[in-house]
């Protein structure tokens, strides 16, 4: 009788797992065993990873991804802590409303972005205007359409991203701890190394994971800026498997299991860190 | 005196971060509502003609409908699979539970060109219609933000006790659920729904590299407009914008109605209020599994 109850109750989970399959699962394995065929006779072959680690085209594509989403997360972390801290500081009410605002920011992303960024500070922007009018050179040298122009604007969702994750985590730090520090006689600064980082340093090193892997995986605001000029990796598989002129999407498929395999490492290899700084604190 | 010293600075911060936060926006709005914009701080004229020609294009009325329907029809599918689902597995099958807590990395793992990549490697050529295939693509990329919200809204209600209860007084598994959950993580549910459907309305990655121009949704009109006419872009974003921002005051809206209703609904509410932050870091999905300890714990005493 229990039995076929629950057999029942699995039916009920057919619809998910079968689009699950279909349009993630399938697709996924299709996509690593692709990149083991080869491109002219359909036979087993290394050739398209040895392509990819030998041409320096594809090794600069994970280098820039890389030294954008590292710069724009540490750089949007640090404000991202600040400002949830001020955060912190404001009455309830308005904090709750904030969040869903910031909510809208983080999804503001993408081609709007990227073209905000452009009006404003692009070749023939305003503020830019503005600043060689004033004869100040803030823009000088700097170009909005290459990696640097990426890095400002990556900025503007990661730091948002950072808050959604970090402003949790600061509000579960009680004010009991820090009265009772002082009280004990622990100076500010004192409090924060000894109790207040310790107790958000995991979530700290969580998100910084989440904010990279963000910037790594971006696509829309990237290709929005700048094309394809800025040879980032998202750029390239994309370019690969769906340009009309340069298609190969076998290539692009090897590039997309290397990509994904460094991914789903750097995640695996924080959620270990993680458990071990939190096992320590315990 | 140190307080309000705090507070100033506080103020200076957020002030700044939120000018940072704006300037785009403003100056987006700027950009639509003049002819000409150069070489001063702000436009020279004040203008609604982008507004007018962008109502008037037949181009922007099908892109904007053709969003909508594609948001639409996903939603549909998305929430008549995932409502039952996350609820059958979080009752019966803690097991996939935890398996399916890891899922809320996956966007991070296998971002949207990899997804895009996988598919277009098995449904390129082939039989299926490749709107069916966006359709499904979009179905995977909201599974972890619906699994973590229809789980969440679940925990809230203390779901197993509600079930138990309906069963104990002559309910059906089904009955149950369409009469007492369903109702009760209803509003848990409309946030969900509302932030998935602004995701939803402004895919760009998804759409442009499985369908492309073909299927010329919000965003695809926005680029090409962007290349072509940036104050009708601008014109673009703007109309795009109001419509995110009037689907967040709704959220505001429905979290912050509940409030004072009495003390137990505002516990409710702000379970609910957790759930717009997306919690998601590594960190908080173990506060969830004590919680579910709790509940047998109690469950235990009970018996």
């Amino acid at each position: 009788m229990k039995t076929e109850r629950f057999n029942k109750i699995w039916i009920l989970l057919i619809p998910f797992f079968l689009l699950a399959a279909l349009f993630l699962v399938i697709p996924m394995v299709l996509m690593i065993t692709s990149s083991f065929t080869s491109e002219t006779t359909g036979s087993f072959t290394f050739d398209n990873y040895k392509e990819i680690f030998t041409n320096p085209f594809y090794y600069q594509a994970f280098l820039n991804s890389g030294m954008i989403s590292i710069f724009s997360s540490i750089v949007g972390l640090i404000l991202a802590i600040i400002v949830s801290y001020a955060l912190t500081n404001l009455p309830e009410k308005i904090q709750e409303k904030i969040t869903v605002y910031i909510n809208v920011a983080a999804n503001f992303a993408g081609v709007p972005l990227a073209f905000a960024f452009i009006i404003l500070i692009g070749n023939s922007g305003a503020l830019r205007h503005f600043f060689d009018g004033l004869n100040f050179p803030l823009f000088e040298g700097f170009n909005l359409y290459s990696w640097q122009g990426l890095a400002v604007t990556y900025l503007y969702f990661q730091i948002p991203l950072g808050i959604l994750f970090i402003y949790p985590s600061l509000k579960k730090i009680k004010k009991e701890w820090k009265e009772a520090a002082f009280i004990l006689g622990a100076s500010n600064w004192v409090y924060w190394r000894k109790i207040g980082l310790p107790n958000i340093m995991p979530s700290i090193a969580g998100t910084f994971v989440i904010m990279f892997a963000n910037g790594m995986g971006t696509y829309e605001t990237a290709y929005a800026l700048t094309g394809s000029n800025v040879n980032l990796i998202t750029i390239r598989i994309a370019a690969l498997v769906s340009g009309d002129i340069y298609a190969r999407p076998i290539l692009g498929s090897t590039l997309a299991v290397v990509f994904a395999l460094i991914m789903i490492l750097i995640l695996i290899l924080s959620q270990t860190m993680l458990r071990r700084v939190r096992r320590d604190l315990a | 005196m140190k307080i309000k010293k705090r507070n100033i600075s506080t103020y200076l911060i957020l002030v700044i971060f939120g000018l940072y936060m704006i300037f785009p926006f403003i100056s987006t709005g700027l950009y639509a509502t003049s002819t000409n914009w150069s070489n001063t701080l702000l436009p020279n004229d004040f203008t609604f003609q982008w507004f007018i020609e962008l109502f008037q294009d037949s181009n922007f009325i099908s892109a904007v409908t053709r969003s909508i329907t594609l948001t639409l029809i996903t939603l549909a599918v998305v929430l008549v699979v995932m409502v039952p689902t996350v609820f059958i597995v979080y009752m019966y099958f803690p097991k996939v539970d935890n398996f399916m807590k890891g899922l809320v990395l996956m966007p991070y793992a296998i971002p949207a060109v990899i997804l895009a990549t996988g598919l277009l490697r098995m449904y390129s050529g082939s039989a299926i219609p490749k709107y069916a295939v966006l359709v499904g693509g979009l179905f995977v990329g909201s599974l972890p933000f619906m699994y973590q919200g229809v789980r969440n809204s679940l925990e809230g209600i203390h779901s197993r006790n509600l079930m138990q209860a309906a069963e104990m007084l002559g309910a059906s598994k089904l009955q149950a659920f369409l009469k007492v959950i369903v109702p009760n993580i209803k509003l848990g549910l409309l946030i969900t729904t509302l932030l998935i459907f602004s995701g939803f309305f402004g895919e760009f990655v998804l759409t442009n590299l499985l369908i492309g121009g073909r299927y010329e949704t919000i965003r695809i009109y926005m680029m090409r407009r962007m290349n072509e006419n940036g104050h009708l872009a601008s014109a673009v974003m703007v109309a795009y914008f109001l419509l995110l921002i009037v689907i967040s005051l709704v959220i505001t809206r429905i979290t912050s109605s509940k409030k004072g209703v009495s003390n137990s609904l505002f516990k409710r509410k702000k379970r609910k209020q957790e759930q717009v932050i997306p919690p998601l870091s590594l960190k908080q999905l173990e506060p969830a599994a004590t919680s579910e300890v709790k509940s047998n714990n109690e469950k235990r005493r009970k018996l």
